[in-house]
């Protein structure tokens, strides 16, 4: 079985226990509010009292541990503590954290005038979260100041929200990816963003001086568009051909030359190991490898080994009067005269 | 040290003007709303502040190759386990005898033990990443310390130094000054190795740089609202012989509807007067199931160069791309993302790249998510095919692990060889909130490695303490 076919193989595999995995999901049970709400008789002698929100829920206290019933409450009517247990494991989690509202505040609002589904549907519709999300609060609240001033923590607060990414604005899709620093760049460098987010964790992926890379650190986050993930050792060369400016996003072409020259491909080691084809160096400019066609497209790649400043072995051919003539591309031009200091290696 | 002397000139001017800057933005001058009564607001609105710590410890093993074998060269390997530590703090909202919630600290910084012999890495390693406070007055602020600037004419940069920043009715002005946070020591050949086995390889030996002569400014001016922004930034970045970057940036984005959202960026090269990039890019949610975003982008990489590096001379060819990404919850549970690109490299033919996956996700509190991804790119000289198939699956609150499985078909042989696979695992473990064990490991074949297998360790503890929140 050859290396395609067992790889083949394996993936199937693979793709197959996912796939199993998956459907012996089973969604945990939610509680059953609307059978406590409305599904028992209530209110008649011999029976309980009937239940509304309040009377499980305290809403008015501002510690969110406080809102959940515990234990003992139930268990004045439910006499099974492993079930009631059970039950109460299975409380939704907020993936954003608690929010900070005013609940009694909410409730006296002649909009809202007393009533919790609204906002929590899920009690009712089990297809509903239980706890709304935030387009929910913007559809009554504009919260122009807060947004003007990019704050996100008047409600969440700042250190729940290190798992959680917008999902009803400025949502961090896979375009938001694209042009995140843009968006950074047009708003308050320091407010929008850094109202969730500290600068080390923009330097867990610009910082390439650090010796684990973020791909290393968090192999668990799958679904992250990390660029080094899988075998990214082999394909770099694609990769940097297919968009010569993206890895200078985060690397100077030293970054290069620093893993280049440890390994020997590099025109500032001695007896170097020769990456190019035949015909790359010669008279024969019309050739489909002649160096000059590479180097006119993509200069970012030559940097990768051959860039050492004005001791780039470039100029040995290609300075003023040198035999491999002008460099400089048609329609080049520099603020600076030849009397600069870089300029002088060749023009002197 | 004459030129040091010059160039601290140059940064001089600059200084009093974010004094004035900073001296302005003081509260009472400030055109905040009007604050309440002290002693009633403290009634309504208790104190709220947050600090944070995190640790993270990595131990990793695995045996490597220096140097690729080549034809099945056999070649010498080392066995590496190394530890690395990563430490960060932060503090926000912090009272200051001026102002409420005033204050902001962080702190990053990373070490590593490298306790195996290694021709390359030293035993002892580590870095500083941010160390920074930032103090708040009225609409300005100030950051002081080991700091970055992100994104317009800068790019992204590190420097040791201070940045202020002001803001009146939409508008704000930023500057920033420092010294460039130079590569480590070990980051770059040549004047740093200290005799290791690559020093003794190299012809090129730069001089080593004096901190004086690598320092950055720059600045910018913009505006905000809830549906417009934009700002003109400028970047001066300097290095031992002279203008390392000069640029100039230009982004604005707009929401003139709900449901879109566009975008533009521009950063001129000022010492070639020349575009190094611009990219134009629209987003929009036209069912609420449905996003699509388009995306043109050019840029001319040899602008992205140091002005130092005489390679940036030798090319003004770039290349464009035009493309888009579309994501539809096409079920509940189902939703499939597709990108695609087209590149157009001046001078020879196009290139390409896109992306298929779909993703399944079910379950609400602890989600199992399966995602399977079909990848295609086409780049002069190579490209390739790449299926990936992830998975995770929380298994409890405190449980979780992962899956994934890559596979790679290259257009044309790589060392010889035409495909490569990877396949990597996680399981975590959360015995407190605070505390997470991840275990990790990996097993690849490549054109580089028959078997690579590698695995690590990593001990995550999380500190939290916060005030209660506002809105009591």
């Amino acid at each position: 079985m050859n290396l395609r076919l067992r790889a083949l193989v394996l993936w199937i595999a693979v793709a197959l226990a996912a796939v199993a995995a998956c459907r012996s999901e089973s969604a945990p049970p939610r509680f059953p509010h609307q059978l406590h709400l409305a599904g028992m008789a209530c209110g008649t002698p011999g029976k309980p009292a009937c239940l509304s929100c309040v009377s499980c829920h305290d809403v008015a206290t501002h510690d969110s541990g406080q809102r959940m019933p515990g234990a003992a409450l139930c268990a004045r009517c439910h006499r099974d503590t492993h079930q009631v247990q059970a039950v109460l494991a299975v409380a939704p989690v907020r993936l954003s954290g608690e929010i900070t509202i005013d609940h009694d505040k909410h409730l006296a609002m002649p909009e809202i005038r007393g009533q919790c589904v609204p906002c929590h549907s899920g009690v009712v519709d089990a297809k509903q979260p239980s706890l709304p999300p935030m387009s929910q609060c913007f559809s009554c609240h504009e919260h122009s100041e807060q947004w003007a001033h990019a704050q996100c923590t008047p409600c969440h607060e700042p250190e729940k929200l290190r798992r959680t990414m917008p999902s009803t604005f400025l949502k961090h899709d896979t375009a938001f990816l694209r042009h995140h620093g843009s968006v950074m760049a047009e708003r308050q460098q320091a407010q929008l963003c850094q109202s969730c987010h500290t600068q080390a964790q923009c330097q867990s992926c610009h910082d390439v001086t650090q010796d684990l890379t973020v791909e290393k650190r968090r192999p668990e986050q799958i679904e992250s568009g990390q660029v080094h993930r899988g075998d990214f050792m082999v394909r770099h060369a694609i990769e940097a051909r297919s968009q010569p400016a993206r890895c200078l996003s985060c690397h100077t072409v030293q970054t290069c030359d620093a893993c280049h020259a440890a390994r020997g491909v590099s025109a500032n080691v001695a007896n170097p190991a020769n990456p190019h084809p035949p015909e790359w160096i010669g008279t024969n400019t019309s050739s489909s490898n002649f160096h000059g066609t590479a180097a006119r497209r993509d200069i970012v790649a030559c940097a990768g080994c051959h860039e050492a400043g004005p001791a780039t072995n470039c100029i040995r051919c290609h300075k003023v009067g040198g035999y491999g003539g002008n460099p400089h591309p048609r329609g080049w031009k520099s603020a600076r005269g030849v009397d600069a200091e870089m300029c002088r290696y060749c023009h002197d | 040290m004459a030129r040091v002397s010059g160039r601290l000139r140059a940064i001089a001017p600059l200084a009093p003007a974010l004094l004035l800057l900073q001296l302005w933005a003081r509260p009472s001058n400030a055109e905040e709303p009007p604050q309440a009564d002290p002693k009633a607001q403290k009634s309504e609105t208790p104190d709220r502040f947050s600090v944070s710590g995190r640790s993270e410890t990595y131990v990793q093993l695995y045996r490597r190759a220096l140097v690729p074998g080549q034809n099945g060269q056999v070649v010498p390997t080392e066995v590496a386990l190394p530890v690395h530590e990563y430490l960060f703090a932060n503090a926000r909202d912090v009272d200051a005898p001026w102002q409420k919630d005033s204050i902001g600290l962080e702190f990053a910084a990373w070490g590593r033990y490298w306790p195996t012999d290694s021709s390359m890495e030293r035993p002892f390693d580590g870095d500083v990443q941010t160390a920074s406070i930032r103090l708040d007055a009225g609409p300005a602020w100030t950051r002081i310390g080991r700091q970055q600037v992100a994104g317009g004419a800068a790019r992204y940069a590190r420097f040791d130094g201070i940045m202020v920043g002001a803001r009146h009715l939409g508008l704000f002005v930023e500057g920033y000054a420092g010294f460039t946070v130079l590569p480590r020591w070990n980051a770059q050949p040549g004047y740093h190795q200290l005799g290791s086995a690559e020093d003794t390889l190299l012809v090129y030996h730069p001089a080593a740089p004096l901190r004086g002569n690598h320092w950055l400014a720059g600045g910018r001016l913009g505006y905000q609202t809830s549906h417009v922004s934009g700002s003109v930034s400028f970047h001066d970045e300097q290095i031992n012989a002279g203008v390392d970057r000069r640029n100039l940036g230009l982004d604005v984005g707009a929401q003139p509807l709900e449901q879109a959202s566009l975008g533009a960026s521009a950063l001129l090269e000022l010492d070639s007067m020349r575009f190094a990039s611009a990219r134009l890019w629209l987003d929009t949610t036209p069912h609420p199931l449905l996003n699509v975003g388009a995306e043109v982008f050019h840029a001319e990489p040899a602008l992205l160069l140091s002005r130092q590096s005489v390679l940036s001379v030798f090319s003004t060819d770039g290349y464009d791309e035009l493309g888009g990404t579309v994501t539809a919850k096409v079920l509940r549970w189902l939703r499939l993302d597709t990108n695609g690109f087209v590149e157009a490299y001046h001078g020879t033919g196009p290139g390409a790249r896109g992306e298929l996956a779909a993703r399944v996700a079910t379950g609400e509190d602890y989600p199992t998510i399966l995602r399977v991804a079909y990848s295609r790119v086409i780049a002069p000289q190579n490209g390739y095919q790449a299926l990936r198939v992830s998975f995770s699956r929380k298994l409890s609150r405190r449980i979780g692990t992962t899956l994934e499985a890559y596979g790679y078909f290259y257009d044309m042989p790589v060392a010889g060889y035409t495909t490569s696979s990877v396949y990597a695992g996680t399981a975590s473990y959360q015995p407190i909130d605070a505390l997470e064990f991840l275990w990790s490991a990996s097993v690849a074949q490549s054109p580089y490695a028959a078997h690579d297998a590698q695995t690590m360790l990593r001990v995550s503890y999380q500190f939290d303490a916060a005030a209660k929140p506002r809105f009591r």
